[in-house]
């Protein structure tokens, strides 16, 4: 049997992959650079946290229509020794809970804030807060990792058997998160940081070295030598130009333009969000659409007649 | 006790008796084969023949479908048969993704050939069976059928219907770990291989190619 494509996952997945990518990726980057409250605040609430809420949701949505019996969706938590759905299904679990208890007390409605009695605030400003954010924010890192691991760990395509599956899906994660992140500060008045314009230029770059590296590597193992020659031929345009030229060196040169160009950081920033989220997106799909299972017939010897 | 069956590929003609056996015993909707024999081409030009070689789960012994089940839906039996507790599968491919003999099919909908079941289909339908991932189960039904004397892989009622089926005798099914069963006598003799044995997974499926 030669090798074949497979054809399990498609564009839902990708959907879901690149959701779960932002949502977790956002909350992550906002937090770890406290820029949390320059981003917006609505109903009292940090903003960041809000999108991310929703791209998650939705992600989770477009993975449980995806589902062939959909209304079972709570069994995917059941296995988490072994499959990286389940972990992946936990933590997105537990990072909406943590999430949304976090921000929970700075709930404002008409005036008044319902849960301000809780021990912490959506600003993570008491030890309480801080032990939920930790949490969310271990969640979250798990959330954007999951995807990729998923390929990775333990599917039969040999093109997505690799650790450089999951660190392109993190390290994109990261790109589109910082663009995010850019974009919303610029729409609430607030002047976009010399860090957030590095870690575009440098995460894109340490993405494009990671999408380099696998595709010079173990390029005639069965069913890697198909993927590729796809890549190539079917997909070269969108790959080679959009995810790799559109989708990642185009925005690490924004982010190091704009390192530089202190005036023109909104500008740059709003370019690179659409660059890099397609970038994403058709990295993941592309990822799947040239999955192939290897060939399954090299036991078979003849001897010599 | 782990089943198994061996394949003698010399003997194979490639009738397809065993994909439509398979079929029919386990009403499977269109386009979805638990069993199929493909052809295939060994060797190296010009000593080059054609062959035929019956597919399915192999039932490994290590299978890799297994542990990525996010639910607990796809179980190993103590006997070494590989199946799926439809009633807990969600649906959700991984499985199929991680099976590198392809051997698993997702039934979406209830479609049959003629348009509504036939007689034979509505007693071998399980409505279960939907929106779910299925595989070849061994015959599990047929052989856990077997009574006290009765051996699966000797008595046919008892034994998957693909090898009782089979026009040529090329394919046998035993206890493995009994020295005295005809797929260990085949082992013994003919020393078969397994596919992908690089991957360590422990196949339950043999083939004697020479």
């Amino acid at each position: 049997m030669p090798a074949q494509l497979q054809h399990e996952w498609d564009l839902y997945h990708a959907t879901w992959f690149t959701l779960m990518g932002i949502g977790g990726g956002v909350f992550l980057v906002a937090r770890l650079l406290r820029i949390e409250r320059g981003l917006g605040v609505w109903l009292g609430l940090p903003v960041v946290d809000l999108v991310s809420f929703v791209a998650i949701g939705i992600g989770g949505l477009v993975l449980v229509w995806s589902l062939g019996r959909p209304l079972r969706m709570l069994r995917a938590v059941l296995k988490p020794g072994t499959s990286w759905i389940s972990r992946g299904a936990i933590a997105d679990f537990i990072f909406l809970v943590t999430g949304g208890l976090l921000i929970l007390p700075s709930l404002e409605l008409a005036g008044v804030k319902p849960f301000a009695a809780l021990p912490w605030d959506a600003w993570a400003s008491t030890g309480a807060g801080k032990a939920i954010e930790v949490v969310g924010l271990l969640a979250s890192a798990i959330v954007i990792v999951y995807a990729g691991l998923v390929l990775a760990d333990k599917a039969a395509i040999t093109f997505w058997r690799s650790w450089l599956i999951p660190a392109q899906f993190v390290l994109s994660s990261l790109t589109m998160s910082i663009a995010t992140v850019m974009v919303m500060a610029t729409l609430n008045g607030t002047p976009v940081g010399l860090l957030e314009c590095l870690l575009l230029g440098k995460v894109s770059l340490l993405l494009l070295l990671a999408i380099a590296w696998h595709l010079a590597t173990e390029r005639a193992k069965p069913g890697k030598a198909e993927s590729l020659a796809r890549l190539s031929t079917r997909y070269r345009w969108l790959y080679f130009g959009g995810v790799v030229g559109a989708g990642t060196l185009l925005p690490a040169l924004l982010g190091f333009i704009a390192a530089a160009a202190p005036s023109e950081r909104a500008a740059l920033g709003i370019a690179a969000l659409p660059l890099t989220v397609a970038g994403g997106f058709f990295l993941r799909l592309v990822t799947l659409r040239v999955g192939y299972f290897p060939p399954v017939s090299g036991m078979l010897r003849l001897r010599k007649r | 006790m782990r089943w198994g069956m061996v394949v003698d590929m010399r003997k194979c003609v490639g009738c397809q008796t065993c994909t439509v056996a398979c079929h029919e015993e386990n009403a499977l909707p269109p386009n979805v084969f638990w069993r199929h024999v493909v052809d295939v081409e060994v060797g190296e030009y010009p000593d080059v023949r054609r062959t035929f070689m019956p597919m399915g789960c192999q039932h490994c012994a290590e299978p890799p479908c297994v542990p990525v089940c996010p639910t607990g839906a796809s179980q190993q039996r103590k006997d070494g048969i590989v199946f799926v507790q439809y009633d807990m599968c969600i649906g959700c491919g991984y499985c199929a993704i991680a099976c590198p003999y392809r051997a698993r099919h997702m039934v979406q909908d209830h479609t049959w050939y003629f348009g509504e079941a036939t007689p034979s289909e509505k007693q071998a339908r399980e409505p279960e069976r939907h929106g779910v991932m299925t595989k070849c189960t061994f015959c599990k039904h047929r052989v856990d059928k077997a009574p006290a004397g009765a051996t699966p892989g000797v008595d046919p009622e008892y034994t998957p219907v693909c090898v009782s089926s089979c026009i040529a005798n090329a394919m046998h099914f035993g206890d493995l770990d009994d020295p005295n069963s005809n797929v260990s006598k085949l082992r013994q003799e003919h020393e078969p291989g397994v596919l992908l044995e690089e991957l360590g997974l422990k196949p339950s499926l043999f083939y004697i190619t020479e």
